[in-house]
């Protein structure tokens, strides 16, 4: 049943292609080696994390970091995200109090949050600030301030 | 403190102008340093993936001149390169010109050591030059 409705669902999409006439953009025109992995080295997911101001470090393999501004093929630099969703991935990144950029090209930094439950995740963005095709994005983790 | 004393020491024993680093300013209150391995860490197999560790500096690929940046230099088994040229290129030397900050290491047994230095968009290290402590690590036979 879930089978055929994927399937129905496939083919509807599919159907639509020819109809608009164009595939449906889903990342920057930048493009990144598939293997390209991106994952906050720490904080670990679940992590009590004891003081207010913490750092962070951007774990990052088979890519390179590059001040915004500069292109150059397999860089980009890193944007954190804190407690929101992935913003569309084929614009500019946000740059506000959830959209962290590290244009200067760092590979760790100090955070500062409130007591609680707190999600962060990393994307890379070219330099345009926009993500990479494919996107890299880590796994959003959730933390706890105390 | 005790480096920057040691350095003026150094310079004042060699005489005025003598060159003990490049000529590329280095970000203040920035260190380099290895998040892993540990000093002293026992890898089996001697295959890792190396993390660098940077705080006050940002990375930016060779041949980027951009203030408060360079890119990572690991040391393999060798002293520190003269830090008024560039530094080399050779198994010993690994240059990550692509702004990487991991690299997937493969040792033979035996005890080694390991160390990283940051060279500007020419290669050359900083002003003062900045590079981690050097680490010890061992791969079982």
């Amino acid at each position: 049943m879930r089978v055929s409705l994927i399937s129905a669902l496939a083919g509807f999409v599919l159907a639509l292609v020819p109809v608009t006439g164009e595939t449906p953009v889903l990342a920057g025109d930048t493009p990144a080696p598939k293997d390209a992995y991106l994952y906050i080295g720490w904080p670990n997911d679940g992590e009590i994390v004891r003081k207010r101001r913490f750092r962070v470090w951007f774990g990052l393999r088979n890519f390179g970091i590059a001040p915004s501004g500069i292109k150059k093929k397999n860089t980009g630099h890193h944007h954190l995200i804190v407690d929101a969703p992935l913003p569309p991935l084929d614009e500019e990144i946000p740059a506000d109090k959830n959209h962290l950029h590290f244009g200067a090209g760092q590979s760790e930094a100090f955070v500062e949050l409130s007591p609680g439950k707190h999600t962060l995740q990393l994307i890379m963005g070219d330099h345009d600030h926009v993500p990479h095709n494919p996107p890299i994005i880590s796994k959003k983790i959730t933390i706890t301030v105390r | 403190m005790i480096k920057s004393a040691l350095c003026a020491a150094l310079a004042v024993v060699l005489g005025a102008g003598v060159a003990y680093a490049g000529n590329t300013p280095a970000p203040k209150n920035s260190k380099v340093y290895i998040i892993w391995p540990k000093n002293g860490q026992v890898i089996h197999g001697g295959k890792f993936w190396l993390r660098m560790g940077n705080r006050g500096a940002g990375m930016a690929p060779a041949g980027i001149k951009k203030a408060n940046t360079g890119h990572h230099h690991l040391i393999i088994d060798a002293p520190l390169p003269p830090f008024d040229e560039e530094i080399p290129a050779d198994k010993n030397h690994l240059h990550f010109g692509g702004g990487q900050t991991e690299v997937r290491i493969e040792l033979p047994p035996g005890k080694h050591t390991l160390q990283l230095l940051m060279g500007d968009h020419d290669h050359v290290p900083h002003n003062p030059p900045l590079f981690s402590r050097r680490i010890t690590v061992t791969v079982p036979k």
